[in-house]
């Protein structure tokens, strides 16, 4: 919906729910949720509102959901790298042991 | 599924043992994350998570507070109170650990974003409500804002 509004420019329930596979009671319900949370505004139009998206808060929050998202990427890299190290020293452990052994 | 949370999935090739002590040990924990963790890998215990400045030497010390330790299967935990004292909202930082092959896959988990604030709640939600991938809103915003200052 946001992709529809960012590249066909402001719409109102109507003309997005006639370029989606919803209905137009479902889209409205939606831009009600984007509008409550400040991603999208809307002025009267006739009998329905116009929406349009704020784009600063938009381009805000898809900056801070990456950034979370990239952090954790790189700690679970860590944590994959670790892990695989402590592994190999006790695989190499016990195969000193088992040759001692034998 | 719920919005207004982070998943992240790695396959590491060790086994669920030795992944949850690296997941679940202070003295691993700062090799991977924080400068210094200091907690108990208890249910309940409280900790915290310490960051050096490199240059003032400054340190800013996070409270942590440890959810569930089921060995070698799930290790949980809270950081990023809002409230003094382990209090208010926080965000709820999960592992689980399942075997695969001869080794294992981590599904980390961070949730409470939506109670944090809305805007991650938010975007995640349109993340997977829209098939298209990020990199399509921004070129979108760009040619959005273009003629914005073209038709002012």
């Amino acid at each position: 919906m946001i992709d529809l509004l960012l590249a066909g420019g402001p719409g109102t329930a109507t003309s997005l729910s006639e370029r989606l596979p919803v209905t137009r009671q479902a889209v409205s319900k939606h831009l009600a949720v984007l509008d409550r949370v400040g991603l999208v505004h809307s002025a009267p139009a006739g009998r329905e509102r116009r929406y349009h998206v704020d784009e600063a808060q938009l381009a805000r929050a898809a900056a801070q959901l990456a950034a979370v998202g990239a952090t954790w990427d790189a700690r679970l890299r860590r944590i994959k790298r670790i892990a695989e190290a402590i592994e190999r020293d006790r695989d190499n452990n016990q195969d000193r042991g088992n040759n001692q052994g034998g | 599924m719920e919005y207004g949370s982070i998943e992240r999935d790695i396959h590491v090739e060790a086994s669920p043992e030795v992944v949850f002590e690296v997941v679940s040990r202070p003295e691993h924990m700062r090799e991977w994350w924080p400068d210094d963790a200091r907690f108990e890998a208890v249910a309940g215990a409280p900790g915290e998570l310490v960051w050096r400045d490199g240059e003032s030497g400054e340190t800013t010390t996070v409270a942590l507070a440890v959810v569930e330790v089921v060995p070698p299967k799930r290790f949980s935990f809270r950081w990023c109170f809002s409230e003094p004292d382990r209090g208010g909202d926080s965000l709820l930082v999960t592992f689980d650990l399942v075997p695969d092959g001869e080794g294992t896959r981590v599904r980390m988990t961070e949730t409470g974003f939506r109670e944090m604030g809305w805007e991650v709640a938010v975007l995640e939600e349109q993340y997977r409500e829209h098939a298209s991938a990020w990199e399509h809103y921004v070129p979108a915003l760009g040619t959005y804002v273009a003629r914005l200052v073209s038709a002012s």
